[in-house]
């Protein structure tokens, strides 16, 4: 039955080719490689929980009267987003689990985008040719970031009022164009009437749409391109080692979807998030202390705190304090971020395709860098909270604050600093990152001690290397892989599925299954004998 | 072979453990930094209402309750009335344990203000949060368990209101005329400005912060509102009604133990403490839990 209606399907579309080839992917086994997941799995679970919280939530700012369940809130005028927030928090059926989750998942959603950019930017992922899904991923954590504060702001509570408040004036504070930007994103002055409908159809419907197709591009490229590897084994700059999609891959990779959605329903369960009711409607002249927006946009709020209050005259006019802090710090840093690949390309010239990823001991000078940036916004990070700090500190206000202005231009430099030396001098010793071995330390009759070394242990998940099978070896000697086919082969241990390069197929693995294969990589824009263009690192060694 | 194939995986598995505990003991630490608001001055409250029939109408200093909030119910808030049987007893505590600062008429000196004529609920506020003995008079007084019972306090009250006329006279709130829904709005336009939405408190300025109010009693609520102590402005019956300060006392009352839906409440700090939960235990577990199947570099 399922034969037949996969044979239906195979004669009118040929997916049994395409089919064959995904589920003999190779991916390379490694638990870095898996945080993008998370992001991607936060995602989905956004979109379901989200999609949940569509069916309650009125997008609307009309004030009605409140009847609801929540009491200290009877008789008040709310907003119906507001209301109805209170509505899903207190009288829908599993409501609040599903809300906690929706801002749970944003949260480690955002943080593993994040811990994501880290990895790939420490281990050189984004070099040629990678460029465009690094352009990609920026835009994809810039439409993160926006999303995450344009559902922040949905309820119309008056801690999110707070911030729509301060976004409002940062939007303001653009030279020349800010008055009209502000008028055309709010549709007239703060507050307004139209900023919940519109930031909620930017919110369930554009920027998902958005963050879909961007994503959707990312794994096409990653697919397309195939995923890069850590220097070990087998591993060139030519090839692919790693499990299968099917079984290993999409198994390890379901699994931990799993593992993020139980976590994620965890933590929306039984930890308190985003209590509104608490915080009550917004009201333009009510203000709370301590507002705080969600932790992505911490840095940029506390880079508002630490902001002097100076007042920059140019042109004339007087630029908006809020204007450098706000507006052009953000601008520097997405645009320095995304243009990464081409500015580093102009340090080290280097112009060669790289599918070995850089242990980030390896390149001292780019590992301190981003140790260095990244302090940077981790200092401003902790600046957001300045207010929370010194309370929980018994400290001055003022004392915190100036503490955090000095902390951002100290520690930067310092963290670069010990990032390059742990860097350096990890990276001149020759084992580092090897498994210890056990020395045994025996004493003789005569009393003299002497250490032997013992022979490394066989790791758990050991990557057997067999010699490729006869038929394969052919169609990569054909395909002008002879490296491959010569020094080279795969561990296949048991079962009948195919391995497959990257144009030919290259039938089915005498004993093929679940074990860890490697295929060969065809160079992008290369011409003439592949080997040619080996990276300047791979001849280095 | 066995015994050392096993201790190698132990050793495999025990290099996570420093990981684990790390994310555990890094996540608990930051939970404690909010602890949840003890109890510690809860017992003060009952006092009042039970010995407030022990004390006559000492008499010559009455509070213009009438002045204010021409539609405010007054019998939302009565006005304790002081024995005048216990000014001794209170003059004697006063001389042992606020005279050295304040004088012994409460006259005041280069270090404590003149007390004569503040009223009786300013005294007990401060004695009764605890704020007064006070250590350091440089630094923002610190709420503790207070030094005196409650007798004892009201009997240093009575002694500083009988040296001079004058002053607003201790408020007794009664809750059960009190609106909660009304305090809310109240709160929010009027409170939370310096004490958070929540009542947790937070820094102000220069070492100024507004305190939390998690074991505040309905009377020290009342107390604060009219005295306006320390850098707190002083609300008269003019701005908010007897009834209005009985109903911010009940929704303070609230606020120290609100309807805390949705698991276990981080402190009422709002988004800080959650990005710290979500970076962590939330992102920090998943990592681990990544780390634990994926593979690692031989």
């Amino acid at each position: 039955m399922i034969t037949q209606t996969t044979d239906w399907f195979d004669e009118r579309l040929g997916i049994a080719k395409f089919t064959r080839k995904s589920l003999n992917k190779i991916f390379p086994d490694h638990w870095s490689f898996m945080l993008g997941e998370i992001a991607m799995y936060s995602f989905v679970i956004l979109l379901f929980t989200g999609v949940f919280l569509t069916f309650f939530f009125v997008p609307s700012s009309k004030l009605i009267t409140y009847h609801g369940a929540y009491l200290p809130d009877r008789g008040h005028k709310v907003s119906e987003a507001f209301a109805s927030t209170l509505n899903i928090s207190f009288s829908v059926r599993a409501g609040l689990v599903m809300r906690q989750m929706h801002h749970w998942a944003a949260n480690v959603f955002i943080a593993a985008i994040i811990v994501h950019v880290c990895r790939i930017f420490f281990t050189g992922a984004f070099r040629k040719p990678r460029e465009i899904n690094w352009f990609v991923g920026t835009g994809l954590l810039v439409l993160a970031i926006v999303n995450g504060f344009l559902g922040y702001s949905l309820p119309d509570d008056l801690i999110s009022g707070t911030g729509l408040r301060i976004a409002y004036s940062i939007v303001l504070s653009v030279p020349v164009v800010g008055s009209y930007l502000g008028f055309f994103l709010f549709g007239g002055t703060f507050p307004g009437n139209a900023i919940i409908p519109r930031f909620y159809t930017l919110h369930i419907l554009i920027i998902p749409g958005l963050i879909i197709g961007l994503l959707t591009a990312h794994l096409a490229i990653m697919w397309h391109q195939k995923h890069t590897q850590f220097k070990g084994k087998g591993k060139t700059n030519r090839n692919v080692v790693g499990v299968a999609m099917w079984p290993a891959y999409a198994f390890q990779a379901g699994g931990f979807f799993f593992v993020t959605a139980a976590v994620i329903a965890a933590l929306g369960g039984l930890v308190q998030i985003n209590p509104i009711w608490l915080y009550g409607q917004y009201v333009p002249y009510r203000v709370s202390y301590a507002v705080q927006p969600d932790w992505y946009m911490g840095w940029l709020d506390g880079a508002l705190r630490l902001m002097p209050s100076w007042e920059i005259q140019a042109f004339g006019h007087m630029i908006p304090n809020v204007f450098f802090p706000a507006v052009l710090l953000p601008g520097i840093t997405f645009t320095l971020l995304g243009a990464w690949p081409m500015i580093e390309r102009k340090i080290t010239k280097d112009y060669e395709e790289h599918h070995l990823l850089d242990n980030p001991r390896d390149v001292p000078w780019r590992t301190s860098l981003g140790v260095g940036i990244l302090a940077f916004y981790v200092v401003l990070f902790f600046a957001s909270s300045t207010d929370v700090l010194a309370n929980s500190y018994s400290l001055s206000l003022n004392f915190v604050l100036w503490a955090f202005r000095v902390l951002l231009f100290v520690v930067p430099p310092l963290a670069a600093f010990v990032a390059y030396k742990v860097a350096s001098e990890t990276g001149a010793v020759s084992t580092t990152g090897r498994r210890k071995r056990i020395l045994i330390i025996s004493r003789s009759s005569e009393g003299e001690f002497s250490t032997t070394e013992t022979a490394l242990r066989a790791p758990m998940h050991e990557e057997v290397i067999e010699e490729l099978p006869e038929e394969i070896r052919y169609h990569a000697i054909k395909d002008g892989h002879e490296e491959l086919a010569s020094a080279i082969a795969v561990g296949a241990p048991s079962g009948g599925s195919t391995i497959s390069t990257n144009d030919v197929d290259l039938g089915p693995l005498q004993s093929g299954g679940t074990g860890v294969y490697q295929i060969p990589r065809t160079p992008r824009g290369g011409t003439g004998d592949p080997r040619g263009r080996i990276s300047r690192r791979d001849k280095r060694e | 072979m066995s015994i050392r194939k096993t201790s190698k995986t132990l050793l495999k598995r025990a290099g996570l453990i420093p990981i684990a505990v790390g994310t555990l003991t890094v996540g608990g630490s930051i939970l404690a930094l909010y602890p949840q608001a003890s109890s510690a001055q809860s017992n003060n409250t009952s006092h009042l209402s039970n010995n407030a029939s022990n004390y006559g109408y000492t008499g010559s200093y009455i509070y213009g309750s009438k002045t204010g909030g021409g539609s405010s119910n007054s019998a939302a808030i009565t006005n304790l009335t002081l024995s005048a049987s216990s000014i001794p007893l209170g003059k004697s505590l006063f001389l042992e344990n606020c005279s050295s600062c304040h004088g012994t008429q409460a006259q005041g000196s280069s270090r404590a203000p003149n007390l004569q004529g503040l009223g009786a609920a300013t005294v007990d506020f401060w004695v009764s949060t605890g704020r007064m003995p006070l250590a350091d008079p440089t630094i923002q007084a610190v709420q503790k368990p207070s030094r005196f019972s409650r007798s004892q306090t009201l009997a240093i009250d009575a002694y500083v209101a009988s040296l001079s006329s004058g002053g607003p006279l201790i408020p007794n709130v009664n809750l059960s005329l009190a609106s909660e829904s009304a305090g809310a709005t109240l709160f929010s336009t009027n409170c939370a400005a310096c004490h958070t939405i929540t009542g947790a408190g937070d820094a102000l300025a220069s070492g100024v912060y507004a305190p939390s109010l998690s074991v505040a009693t309905p009377t020290q609520i009342a107390e604060a509102i009219r005295t306006g102590p320390g850098n707190m402005p002083r609300f008269g019956p003019l701005t908010l009604s007897n009834q209005q300060v009985a109903d911010l006392a009940k929704y303070v009352g609230y606020l120290q133990h609100p309807n805390d839906r949705g698991g276990i409440a981080l402190g009422h700090v709002g988004p800080v403490t959650e990005g710290f939960v979500g970076i962590l235990v939330g992102l920090g577990s998943i990592m681990l839990a990544g780390f634990w199947i994926g593979g690692k570099n031989k």
